[in-house]
């Protein structure tokens, strides 16, 4: 019998830069294997193109939900079992899920791996959905979703994300609605998984002390036997957000706020366009990657305008989001905006001095050592990296980021971060009554 | 395992330096403890605002020629108190270790809490203060510690009171850095790639002239909290109800006698049975069955002084008597039978399995062995306390149970006004 996997790198290159291997099944499946001698433990996350921008506007919280139902058992396994297999060996397990993607994994004694694969395996692959736990489970979403209500934060970064991606899926919340959980049926789910949990949407990403060939061994026999693909419905591609043109500002009253919060947000690249992304990244760490960036120099120390500020590019597959956010007392809300606007300004106008890329360099490739430190770390970026793109980029990013140019600065900067035509999202305490 | 790793030098001054190799990364970790923490604050929130501080200016430094450094080789360099310890904390890729370690130095050694920087971070403790009332659990959390812990330190967070903190001068931050953060009462940690003889000798390089102040090193007792079980709570305008549950629990330096259960470790394995996982009883019976809550757990944190055993949801409004009546049952549970061998002995293999996976990193590393040798257990409690944790019997934990969990809770609710007034009473909704 031939081999089922085969090395999909084909250029030596690049995947000498990976210290990990990829390899694909002929049924599209992709297995990244990183052994590592010295941790006693193997962590297998298995990443899985079902995120939330694959649901229709009215299954608003499917794919999340669907997480939940995944631990309620198979044929094979009753509801918790899982649960208790895993953390009554000393291992530990959970999931997530966001608009790009669903992952899942567990952390285990390095000795316990073949004993653990098989359960997580047939979970993800034939994932029952008993209609009675369907119904019970949905109770502890709508209190997921009760608690995300009562965090402010959460509910800004909610208000900021459907303004700047209206009638699209990255515009609706992961979690869903209640209104729209309570009308989702069990078939529904079903159908969904039966889509989207089908070998070639999977990255399964196994790093620790284990070898390539018990970590394909155990894949081979236990990763296999999928459910007959159904339809959810027709996939649509995600519609492109709309440019923005103008500054559009939302304000929201929130009960027991005690600082304002102002954010402020553009659309960026998606995978399609990596490198403007860490360009964006580059530029989020000279705004305000520490106390001597601009943004917190000026509104946090000198001025003393804000509590916090900060700025970040989120990656996303279909256009990414850049945002800065501040948390201050209302009375500046005005002056900060301004504050944000005219640094971004002397961003498009002048050009960079170059110790200060340089710092922000130095400072992105040591946060990048510093989250590579441990298995399950690097589990997470090759089975993030490969479900929005390809996991060898992962490993380019120093070399990436190392290359940048104080004139791609610039360009970057005008061609996302427009002064003139931004989503800004405010929350202010609301009256009392 | 860990234990057999470390080098330990007593440096001239007094310093406890202790260190483990790792060539797996090039990644240095170091951690600097001072013992004492907020518990030992002259008034509420001192510790804190000294650690907020003590990086804003030194004899030779401005706040942003500090910052400078660091930023400029992307090294990461916080500080930070906890009730029971000061801590700065440190990473760097090992070329930028030696400098970081002279910056590190530079900063504890000679703080200059200039008076413009301990006002603009005062008022910044006044905002966060504030803020910590916009998250429920964390109002709900602050009512139940003020009712456990009355009169003892523990009472307030580590950042102090509103009233407290706005009196604080520069004064008052050298006063406690005198005191307080001095080489006779500091434990310092190197994890990392750099060989442990030479990131001790780099220590001593960069520390090893720190005079000794020759005060004593005592700290002295704290006030007995005094109080008893009530229920206390307030009403918000919020989507879910959090209910706490607290019982007193001993600490982790309670002396244990020979014939008597391990309590301390006990209460952790009660913790991990009760709150730990996705196959928790809390997870299972409230969650699971019941579909009460998305988050339901419980904690009990290792203190030098009194600890709390506290189990807590976050509910729907509806439910919040209900959701009360059932961390209640599960807890009188323990008490009214044993747990099954079976159950105890799951709840082992989960503890110590977790308790490896939390030293993966070298800073990870570096936290543990200096938090254990500060709070006065000393390294070698990273292999005695699984071995503790092996030897409880599900007597022991049942013995223990009943003590600590046969009596009136501690109780705690916030939410929707209607909600939480069958709990509290009327007259008690503030």
């Amino acid at each position: 019998m031939s081999d089922p996997f085969r090395t999909s790198t084909a250029d030596p290159q690049l995947s000498s830069r990976l210290p990990a291997n990829i390899y694909q099944r002929a049924d599209g499946l992709t297995l990244i294997h990183q052994e590592i001698e010295a941790v006693p433990v193997v962590v297998t996350d298995i990443w899985v193109d079902a995120g939330a921008r694959h649901e229709y506007p009215e299954d608003s919280g499917l794919a999340h939900f669907l997480e939940h139902m995944i631990f309620k058992g198979t044929d094979r396994l009753s509801p918790g079992a899982f649960d208790c297999a895993i953390e009554g060996r000393g291992g530990a397990t959970n999931a997530a899920t966001s608009h790009d993607y669903a992952h899942f994994y567990i952390t285990t004694a390095d000795r316990d791996f073949e004993a653990t694969l098989p359960d997580l395996c047939d979970l993800l692959l034939r994932a029952k959905i008993p209609d009675d736990e369907f119904e019970l489970e949905r109770e502890v979403v709508y209190e997921e979703i009760a608690q995300y209500r009562d965090n402010p934060d959460d509910c800004l970064f909610a208000a900021t994300m459907a303004s700047l991606y209206p009638a699209s899926a990255y515009g609706r919340p992961v979690l869903g609605t209640r209104d729209r959980l309570e009308s989702l049926t069990p078939e529904t789910m079903r159908q969904f998984h039966r889509q989207y949990y089908q070998p070639h949407n999977m990255t399964v990403t196994i790093v620790g002390n284990v070898s390539f060939d018990r970590a394909r061994d155990a894949l081979e026999r236990h990763c296999t036997d999928f459910r007959p693909p159904a339809s959810y419905r027709d996939d649509r591609p995600v519609s492109a957000p709309p440019r923005q043109t103008q500054i559009c500002r939302d304000i929201l009253e929130l009960p027991n706020l005690e600082l304002a919060r102002l954010n402020l947000a553009w659309h960026g690249p998606g995978v399609e366009n990596l490198r403007d992304g860490y360009v964006l990244d580059a530029i989020a760490m000279i705004l305000s990657g520490g106390r001597s960036s601009p943004l917190v120099r000026e509104l946090r120390e000198q001025r003393q305008w804000v509590q916090a500020i900060g700025s970040y590019f989120s990656l996303q597959q279909d256009s990414g989001l850049f945002s800065i956010s501040a948390w201050l007392d209302a009375t500046y809300l005005q002056n900060v905006e301004e504050a944000i606007v005219a640094r971004l300004a002397e961003l498009h106008d002048t050009a960079i001095a170059p110790a200060v890329l340089e710092r922000a360099k130095r400072q992105l490739c040591n946060d990048f050592v510093f989250s590579t430190e441990t298995p399950s770390q690097l589990a997470g970026l090759y089975g993030y990296y490969h479900t929005l793109d390809r996991a060898d980029r992962a490993f380019d990013y120093p070399r990436e980021i190392a290359t940048i140019s104080p004139e791609e600065i610039t360009t970057v900067a005008r061609r996302y971060l427009a002064t003139d035509a931004y989503t800004a999202t405010i929350a202010i305490c609301e009256p009392a009554t | 395992m860990l234990h057999s790793q470390i080098h330990r030098k007593t440096l001239a001054n007094g310093i406890v330096a202790i260190a483990i190799g790792n060539p797996s990364t090039d990644i240095m970790a170091a951690r600097f403890f001072s013992r004492g923490g907020s518990r030992y604050d002259p008034t509420p929130g001192t510790g804190n605002l000294m650690a907020s501080a003590i990086t804003k200016g030194t004899a030779n430094l401005s706040s942003m020629e500090i910052a400078e450094r660091a930023e400029s080789v992307g090294a990461s360099l916080g500080t930070d108190v906890t009730s029971d310890y000061f801590l700065a904390n440190l990473k760097t890729v090992s070329s930028d270790f030696g400098e970081m370690l002279a910056l590190t130095s530079e900063i504890l050694r000679e703080p200059s809490f200039p008076a413009a920087e301990v006002e603009l971070e005062k008022r910044l403790t006044l905002q966060s203060i504030r803020s910590q009332r916009e998250q429920p659990f964390s109002v709900a959390f602050s009512e139940l510690r003020s009712a456990m812990y009355g009169q003892h330190p523990y009472a307030l967070s580590t950042l102090g009171t509103e009233d407290d903190v706005a009196t604080l001068v520069p004064q008052d931050l050298h006063r406690y850095h005198r005191a307080y953060l001095r080489p006779d009462n500091l434990i310092v940690t190197l994890v990392g790639c750099i060989e442990p003889d030479r990131a001790i000798a780099l220590l001593e390089e960069t520390f090893g002239d720190w005079e000794a102040s020759g005060l004593p090193t005592d700290l002295p007792p704290l006030p007995a909290p005094n109080t008893e079980p009530r229920r206390v709570g307030l009403a918000q305008d919020t989507q879910q109800s959090i209910v706490m549950l607290g019982y007193s629990a001993p600490s982790v330096l309670a002396p244990a006698h020979p014939d008597e259960p391990d309590e301390y470790a006990a209460l952790k394995l009660l913790n991990t049975y009760l709150g730990n996982g996705l196959s928790s009883r809390l997870f299972v019976e409230l969650r699971e069955k019941r579909g009460l809550a998305y988050d339901v757990s419980a904690f009990f944190p290792t203190r030098v002084d009194l600890s709390q055993f506290v189990a807590y949801i976050g509910t729907a409004p509806a439910n919040t008597e209900v959701a009360l009546d059932g961390l209640q049952a599960e807890l009188d549970r323990l008490v009214a039978r044993p747990l099954d061998p079976e159950e105890l002995e799951t709840s082992k293999r989960k503890l110590l399995g977790q308790y490896a996976l939390g030293k993966q990193t070298n800073a990870q590393i570096a936290q543990i062995l200096g938090w254990y040798e500060t709070i006065g257990l000393g390294t070698d409690f990273d292999e005695r306390f699984p071995e503790a944790i092996e030897a409880v019997t599900v007597e022991a934990a049942q013995e223990t149970a009943r003590k600590y969990f046969s009596g009136t809770p501690y109780i705690s609710v916030v939410g929707p006004e209607a909600a939480i007034e069958p709990v509290l009473g009327a007259a008690a909704v503030g």
